[in-house]
This record gives structure tokens, C-alpha cells and sequence, in this order.
């Protein structure tokens, strides 16, 4: 058996830690009452909760150990994957985000379905199912290697025991669960995060000659490893032009367009412009944060390896230095902490990516394939049993990529060979009207082989190389993506302009140019665009027709709103996020002011307190 | 330290990141998804350009002060 790590207390720690979070998301099962609650959370959550979530989602327990060791190797240019995600904003927000809202997309691969064909869907699910049920059982991977240390059991059994673990939560809850837990979880990551920081600096002051922890940092890198970006084309296997094909454009659309996790957290956000507010404050913020989080302990043991010989072992691994630095700089307890983080970190990814695979199995090859004739409950039944499914297949992938040389490769492979097609396929099917389904699956095939083509014949990929040096046998890295963007690009538009277009009235809503229509589109009538203000009402029950309320007069005034407007009512207190509310449509008004009548399942499904005020705004 | 390492990767992020940023802008400006007289698609206008040049702020700063302490 490997040393053992850590000490009683740091293994009681983690223990607790699984069992609060356990808890704390089967708790929030009982608001799970439907596939749309237990997929989308009932679309219903404040932008803060999205955000606070997808942080959570953002960083893998991955995260931690590969930022640290790219940071010890390269100093602060480990940050530049978390900080090149705003160029596609634009787009984002304003193109993709209003389409799968508006449009109720229960999955990408249903975009595909609706935008190109069926076909188009069924490859688009198999590409993205694979592509997360891989990620999950990397995240079931690197935790598993830490914990094992710690705890001295098999590797295998240590995944399984993870994996049990997520599911009892998951199991029950859902993405209601997903969104609670992933909210602690995500508090407990920055804190951690920050924690360690925060004692690195200070061990720094306390072993050198410096007053400030900050400045001890500075001094003690190199001026080299202080650039933010890194160099142009070199060395091949971290160098600036490489990394931003592959993670600044591939990457980001990938994971703003593509990621059917983070999809379906905006999915859960009350309204547009919520998911809007989340997604901005993420990159602008949290994203910013969250690379300090993940990189500190590289550029803490840099500093301590310049400054305090002897400190850290001379022949210190780089993979070992976030386990190394913590162990160096925290007390027993805390070092039960951090790696308690590093399950967060895993649980949160992996339960993300466990809902969204389940998802996709119930919304694109279950429902399908019975024409949608189950009942509700049945499919969320399924859902649940799905979930298990995906963990299941999951774990028996683990000793598939345990074979590869790092966690790094088998994470690199997964991105380089699922997501062009999928990036290329949706890009020009968002942007461009005239691209066609038989050119998104000659861009799914042929891109594919063209892109394996490259991956055996390196020399291919040269011309887009910048200077990249070729490492004899093991070909280019990061660059590939710009190949592999490039050859199914050119697939796609070549074929397009060998095949007849559909007319334009079978991509109404699918495509940028109509995202103007989509609000007409999800309302069913126009949109009502004046602008009103929140009122605060009691409720009393009355026998309304399905997803209609009723408010006064006066109060119909306050809100500007007319017979058939969308409104949306939650519980007043701000810090529940939505969790109690409904959506519905306003009915006849009443002279009640104050007063809104709705009727025993919106009172059921919004979990409303009899006495508590309501706060109701116009939707549209 | 040299230009290969400093204010290149700089000019190319930006450069050919500004591209895609406002070929984003520009199109989802004339299919009219954005629409600058509303009031709350103007604030968004403002974030969208604000979030950028934060962005190319703090890499230029970093790279300033990093050939500084050499």
C-alpha cells in the first residue's frame, strides 16, 4: 500500500462532509414533482443561485490538480483557460440563450432534431453522451486517486463508494438538488480555495523577510512567471496559440453552446435575462475567481520552492504539488478541508453531468422512441433509474482511462475528439440559415475521419501549426482543434453548397435571425412590453382554469399587465431564489387589491405559506 | 524576455478574439435579437464592450508590470 495521507480527524472531516451534503440534496427531493422540476428545477431560480451553482459545475475535482501543476510549471498563465470566455458573449447571450429558452429545448441534441433531422439528433446524442459519461468517470477518477491515499482502500471500491454517493442525492432530487447542493458546494470550493491561499502567503511571511504575503509572491517568481498569457508557440505542450484554438474557441463554445449541464441550468433560471445576469456575472466574476481558486497552491509552492529550501521536496512532482502544498501549509483538520473541497469539486461537476445524461436518455432516445405515450411519473421514474445507469456505465470506463499517462491526456482526448463536430454543427446551424442536415452529418462523419486522419498523420495539421514544434510520435496537442475546426468547417460548408436548402418557414425560431419572434413564439400571442412594477399580494384559493390567477384591477396597473400577459409569483423573501414560485398566466382582474387568486396545484407546486406575501412581476 | 512571449499572445487573443466579439456584436445587432432602444438591451451593450476591454485591462497590466520587475 502507497504512504497514507493525512491524519483521523482530516478522514472524519470528509466523512461529514459527504453526509451533510447527502442530506442536505436528498432534502430537497420533495420539490421534485415532475421531469420539468427534476430537469430544469421548474424554470423558476434568481440569477445569483444559477451563478453560484455553475460555479460549482465549472471546476472538477480535475481542476484543482491540473491548474496547480500548470501554475507551478508556468507561474500565473495557468489562469488563461478561466479568462478568455467573453468573446463568444455576445452570441451567447443573445443568440443561443433567448433559442433553447423560448423554444423549451429539453436537450442540444433535440435542437438538432428541430433544426436539421432526426438522424442529425441521434448522432448529436450519441457524440454528447459519450462526451459526459467519459467526464464523469474521470471526475469518479481523480477524486478516487486522492482518496485512496487518504484512506488506504482499492481504487476501484473508492469509486464505487463515490458513486454511491452522489446517487442518493441525485436519485431524489434531481436538478433541484443538483442546483441546492452545487450552491454550498460552491461556496465551500471558493472558500477552500481562498483558505489556501490565504495560509500560503501566510506561511510565506512567517519563512521569509517580507511583511506581506502578496509581495513575497511577487518577489519570488521569476518575471517569466508572471506573464498572464503564455508563450506564443512554445513549448509544445503549454504554449499560448495552441491553448486558445483549443480551449478560447473550441473551448468556450463548447462549453457556452454545448454543455448540456450548464444548458439546463440557465433552463432553470426564472426568465432570460436572469440566465443573462448569471452567465455575465460568471465570466466577468466568479470565472476570475474560481482561477485564483484552482492555481494558488502552483504559484504558493513556486514562491516557497524560490524562497524556503528544503520546504518542498527538491524532486517534488508537479502533479503532487496541490496535495504536497496543502499538506505543507495546513494544520490536521484543514488539510481534511481542502480535500473535502476536492470532493465538493467532484460531487458537483459529476451530479451536473449525471442529470444531464439522464436528461438526454429520457428527452432524446425514451421519449422518441415511445412518441412520448409514457405518463409523467413513468418518465421520471425512468429518469432516476437512468441516472444509475449513467453512473454505473461510468464507473466500468474508470479502468479505461486509469490507462492513459495522465488524467490530463484522457481529458485532452475527450475534447479534441468529441466537441469540433459538435461545435462546427450548431454554430453554423445557429448563424448560418442556408447550412442543411445533410451537411451536419457529413460534418459529424466526415469531420470525424478527416479529424482522426490528422491524429494519424500529424504532418496534415502543420499548416495550421504557428511554429508549433512537432514532438516526434506523439504529434500536436492544442493546435489539432484549429485542424479539427478547420476540416469540419470545410466539410459542412462544402457540402451545404451541395444540397438544397429547407425554406425558411421550417427554421422559424431556430436560427439568430428570429430570435425577435421567440418571445411572440413562447407566449402564444404578443408580447406586452410596457413596463410595470413588482406588487406585493396575499393568495386565496379559488377554482381556476389550468395556469391561470387572478389579480385586482389596480394591481393589474401597478404591473401594466392585460388578460393573457405571463406572470411570474414567488415567495417575498428574496434569499429562497425562486424556489417557491410559479409561473402562470393572468386572468379576468378582481377589485381585490392585495389579493391573487390561484388555485390548489399552483398553490402545491409553488409551496406557498398561508399569510406569507407574494411578490408578482409581468413576465411579458 | 521577448515580444514572442509579452505583447504577442496579447494582440492575437484580442485580435482575433475581437473579431469574433464583434462579428457577435454585429450580428446579433442587425438580426435584431438586440435591440438598442430597449432600455435593458442598452445596459447589456454597455457590459458586453465593458466585459472585453476588462478582460484586455487586466492581461495588459499583468504583462506591463511583469517585464517591469525584470
Amino acid at each position: 500500500m502507497e504512504n497514507i495521507l493525512g491524519t483521523n480527524l482530516d478522514r472524519i472531516v470528509i466523512l461529514a462532509y459527504f453526509a451533510v451534503v447527502m442530506g442536505f440534496g436528498a432534502y430537497f427531493g420533495k420539490y421534485s414533482k415532475t421531469t420539468s422540476d427534476y430537469f430544469f428545477g421548474g424554470r423558476r431560480f434568481s440569477w445569483w443561485l444559477i451563478t453560484i451553482s455553475i460555479v460549482a459545475t465549472g471546476i472538477g475535482s480535475h481542476s484543482f490538480v491540473k491548474y496547480s501543476t500548470k501554475a507551478y510549471q508556468y507561474g500565473f498563465s495557468s489562469t488563461m483557460t478561466y479568462m478568455n470566455d467573453w468573446f463568444f458573449m455576445p452570441l451567447f447571450l443573445f443568440g443561443w440563450l433567448p433559442i433553447i429558452y423560448y423554444l423549451r429545448l429539453g436537450s442540444i441534441p433535440e435542437y438538432f432534431e428541430r433544426r436539421f433531422s432526426r438522424e442529425a439528433r441521434y448522432i448529436a446524442t450519441f457524440m454528447i453522451l459519450m462526451y459526459m459519461i467519459g467526464y464523469i468517470a474521470i471526475q469518479f477518477l481523480t477524486l478516487a486517486t486522492a482518496l485512496y491515499k487518504i484512506y488506504g482502500i482499492p481504487l476501484m471500491l473508492t469509486v464505487v463508494l463515490i458513486a454511491i454517493a452522489t446517487t442518493i442525492y441525485m436519485h431524489f432530487g434531481g436538478q433541484t438538488s443538483v442546483i441546492f447542493t452545487d450552491l454550498i458546494q460552491g461556496f465551500i470550493l471558493i472558500f477552500a480555495g481562498l483558505l489556501l491561499f490565504s495560509l500560503g502567503l501566510n506561511f510565506l511571511v512567517e519563512n521569509t523577510s517580507y511583511s506581506s504575503g502578496l509581495k513575497a509572491l511577487w518577489e519570488n517568481l521569476s518575471p517569466l512567471e508572471k506573464l498572464p498569457l503564455a508563450n506564443f508557440n512554445s513549448p509544445p505542450d503549454f504554449n499560448f496559440v495552441g491553448i486558445f484554438w483549443q480551449d478560447g474557441i473550441a473551448g468556450s463554445i463548447g462549453f457556452l453552446f454545448l454543455n448540456q449541464g450548464l444548458i439546463m441550468r440557465f433552463m432553470a433560471a426564472r426568465s432570460v435575462n436572469e440566465g443573462r445576469k448569471a452567465a455575465a456575472f460568471n465570466v466577468l466574476v466568479i470565472l476570475p475567481i474560481s482561477a485564483i481558486v484552482v492555481s494558488n497552491a502552483g504559484w504558493i509552492g513556486k514562491a516557497i520552492s524560490n524562497s524556503v529550501p528544503g520546504a518542498l521536496p527538491i524532486d517534488l512532482a508537479p502533479n503532487d504539488v496541490f496535495v504536497s502544498v496543502a499538506n505543507l501549509i495546513t494544520s490536521p483538520g484543514v488539510f481534511g478541508f481542502i480535500i473535502a473541497a476536492l470532493c465538493a469539486a467532484l460531487m458537483s461537476t459529476s451530479d451536473t453531468l449525471v442529470n444531464a445524461s439522464s436528461s438526454v436518455i429520457i428527452n432524446d432516445i425514451y421519449r422518441p422512441l415511445t412518441k412520448n405515450k409514457s405518463s409523467d411519473k413513468e418518465q421520471l421514474r425512468l429518469a432516476r433509474l437512468a441516472s444509475v445507469v449513467v453512473k454505473v456505465i461510468a464507473v466500468c470506463l474508470v479502468p479505461f482511462f486509469n490507462s492513459f499517462e495522465s488524467i490530463y491526456e484522457a481529458h485532452g482526448w475527450f475534447h479534441s475528439t468529441f466537441t469540433p463536430p459538435l461545435v462546427v454543427g450548431v454554430f453554423l446551424g445557429i448563424f448560418w440559415k442556408r447550412f442543411t442536415a445533410t451537411a451536419v452529418i457529413a460534418t459529424f462523419i466526415g469531420g470525424a475521419f478527416l479529424m482522426i486522419l490528422g491524429q494519424m498523420y500529424p504532418t496534415l495539421i502543420s499548416p495550421f501549426s504557428h511554429g508549433i514544434e512537432l514532438r516526434p510520435g506523439r504529434g500536436y496537442s492544442y493546435i489539432g482543434a484549429l485542424y479539427n475546426l478547420f476540416v469540419c468547417a470545410g466539410v459542412g460548408v462544402l457540402v451545404t453548397f451541395f444540397t438544397k436548402p429547407v425554406s425558411e418557414n421550417k427554421l422559424t425560431g431556430l436560427t439568430v435571425f428570429d430570435v425577435h419572434k421567440l418571445k411572440n413564439i413562447f407566449k402564444g400571442s404578443d408580447v406586452n412590453e410596457s413596463i410595470g412594477r413588482p406588487v406585493v399580494v396575499h393568495y386565496k384559493i379559488k377554482d381556476l382554469n389550468e395556469g391561470m390567477v387572478s389579480f385586482s384591477k389596480e394591481d393589474m396597473e401597478i404591473t401594466k399587465s392585460k388578460k393573457g400577459d405571463l406572470v411570474y409569483i414567488q415567495d417575498q423573501r428574496w434569499w429562497l431564489g425562486g424556489l417557491k414560485s410559479i409561473h402562470a398566466t393572468f386572468d379576468e382582474p378582481h377589485d381585490e387589491k392585495g389579493i391573487v387568486y390561484i388555485n390548489e396545484t399552483q398553490c402545491d407546486s409553488g409551496m406557498f405559506i398561508k399569510g406569507l406575501a407574494l411578490k408578482a412581476e409581468k413576465e411579458m | 524576455m521577448s515580444f514572442y512571449q509579452t505583447w504577442l499572445p496579447f494582440i492575437y487573443l484580442y485580435g482575433v478574439g475581437g473579431i469574433a466579439f464583434l462579428f457577435g456584436t454585429f450580428l446579433i445587432y442587425k438580426t435584431g435579437a438586440l435591440r438598442v432602444n430597449y432600455e435593458t438591451h442598452k445596459k447589456w451593450v454597455w457590459v458586453l464592450f465593458y466585459g472585453y476591454f476588462f478582460y484586455a485591462f487586466i492581461h495588459a497590466l499583468f504583462i506591463y508590470l511583469a517585464i517591469g520587475s525584470i
